[in-house]
């Protein structure tokens, strides 16, 4: 098949689904698809006789809806996915009929401090949580998702008719094309956009986030600022990269990445950075290289650690 | 289009249209469809034939008239379409029986013909079932059960938007699997 066959071929698929809804309409739609080429009628003829053998082709055993498998107790560390082989094999077991189908549609994904894990959609969306997250997903709605707390880098299949959307507290990012990342912790929300674009509050300030852009929501209003594209979700990567950003920001994001209590001292929490700090999950060997990179020194206290001006001697 | 087409639904309900009246009130609009639709130079006898369907059997009232009969036509040209590729094939498997002596359709071949459909059935199952559990759901339950599209996006709670594409998904697939079936 050439190109503009296989172009037929799949525009003729679409009209054998419209042309067997039973609510379809659209003949003039339809007619003037025809006249566009004669091999159109030929393509739909064909597809429609082949679609008229097709309930000989099907055997009878019912299907439900996939049952996530969801239990943080069970699957603590290692990345999982629904829709998986096994998942799907899995969820078949339970052939569940449309009408009883519970209610209980909304469910947590969590990960500790220092964990992370990623979430395959259906739909071909990632989702990819930092440590300390909380995040929110609906069963019956692929395409939303609640930042609760935390951090999360979202790779969305954008569908302009069925936007993702990412509600964080009253806040809504919506994709319209999009990889991007938001950090939701201490009151403050910092969403970065490395592919596409993000819609903040499309519904009251419809702010359009272009790749490149980031925008803050803290106790000091709303802040528009660039951001390196490359930056964003970094720490998927395992590295942290910043342009002239808060220290005290910065130390969420390690405590969250790294699963360490980190107190940055208040003289280091207005401090800025520009760099890239490579993340380890040896805090020791973590501390001992990024400290002195952020012009800051590291000290041990109880089960945690201290960020603190200056470049004092490490214990 | 689902919200107008309730609309629509309810309206005509109402009314006492006759289809005959609609039939030629549109007339031109479905010979043009006929035509498109590949009659070519038989159009004006499909639209004729179906005149005398509609006039040798009273329907009464019809939901949706003109939808009704651009199906009915839509309807007829699958049956040309069939009668046509199976005249055809009658005559190539006339022409391919050499001396013309018609195949005696044995025990034998029945047994054969029910392990190929099963094997069919197998692969038809597999196809379906790689596409995931909720595109096989939509399939079934459109094309098995007759439900709309916008009916299964309802109880499925998903967009319509994902029932077309899920639709689309499945369609192509099985399509494939068919075609493929009639040139093995």
């Amino acid at each position: 098949m050439n190109g503009a066959e296989a172009m037929i071929h799949e525009a003729a698929i679409g009209w054998v689904i419209r042309t067997r809804d039973p609510e379809f309409t659209d003949w003039e739609g339809f007619t003037a698809w025809l006249e566009a080429d004669p091999g159109h009628a030929a393509a739909y003829d064909a597809l429609m006789a082949a679609d008229a053998d097709l309930p000989s082709l099907l055997p009878e055993n019912p299907v439900g809806m996939p049952e996530p498998a969801n239990d943080p107790g069970e699957r603590r560390s290692r990345p999982w996915r629904w829709v998986g082989g096994g998942a799907i094999a899995a969820a078949l077991v339970a052939a569940i009929s449309i009408g009883s189908w519970n209610r209980t549609d909304i469910y947590s994904v969590t990960t500790r401090p220092g964990e992370t894990r990623t979430i395959a959609l259906e739909d071909g969306t990632r989702i990819d949580l930092n440590g300390g997250t909380t995040l929110r997903l609906d069963r019956k709605n692929m395409r939303f998702a609640a930042l609760d707390a935390g951090e999360a880098a979202f790779t969305v299949r954008h569908d302009a008719a069925d936007p993702f959307r990412v509600t964080v507290g009253e806040a809504v990012f919506e994709d319209a094309g999009t990889v991007f990342n938001i950090v939701h912790a201490s009151g403050a929300t910092r969403i970065g956009v490395s592919e596409g674009k993000v819609i903040y509050n499309p519904q009251a300030e419809a702010i359009a986030l272009p790749a490149g852009r980031a925008l803050t929501d803290d106790a000091s209003g709303l802040h528009l600022m660039a951001v390196a594209p490359e930056a964003v979700a970094s720490w998927r990567q395992g590295s942290l990269v910043y342009a002239n950003a808060a220290v005290g920001d910065i130390g969420q994001d390690i405590a969250r990445s790294l699963g360490v209590r980190l107190t940055i001292a208040p003289g280091a929490q207005a401090m800025r950075f520009t760099g890239t700090i490579r993340l380890d999950r040896n805090p020791e060997r973590f501390f001992a290289t990024a400290a002195p990179l952020m012009g800051l020194s590291a000290v041990r206290q109880g089960d945690g650690w201290v960020l603190k001006e200056g470049h004092g001697p490490q214990s | 289009m689902a919200t107008g087409l309730v609309a629509s639904h309810w309206t005509v309900l109402g009314m006492a249209t006759g289809l005959s009246a609609i039939f030629l009130a549109n007339r031109a609009a479905l010979l043009r469809f006929v035509r498109a639709r590949g009659a070519g130079d038989d159009a004006e006898d499909v639209i004729q034939e179906m005149w005398m369907k509609l006039e040798a059997k009273d329907l009464g009232p019809v939901a949706d008239p003109l939808p009704y009969l651009y199906r009915m036509a839509n309807n007829l040209m699958l049956d040309r379409y069939r009668s046509a590729t199976r005249r055809e094939r009658r005559e190539q498997d006339w022409a391919e029986g050499a001396g013309g002596v018609m195949a005696d359709p044995s025990e034998d071949l029945a047994v054969d013909e029910r392990m190929i459909l099963a094997q069919r059935l197998r692969e038809a199952e597999k196809v379906l079932r790689e596409l995931g559990p909720r595109v096989e759901l939509v399939f079934r339950r459109f094309r098995l059960e007759g439900v709309g599209q916008r009916q299964i996006a309802e109880d499925l709670g998903v967009s319509l938007t994902t029932v077309e594409k899920d639709l689309q998904k499945a369609y192509r697939a099985m399509l494939a699997l068919r075609l493929r079936l009639d040139t093995e």
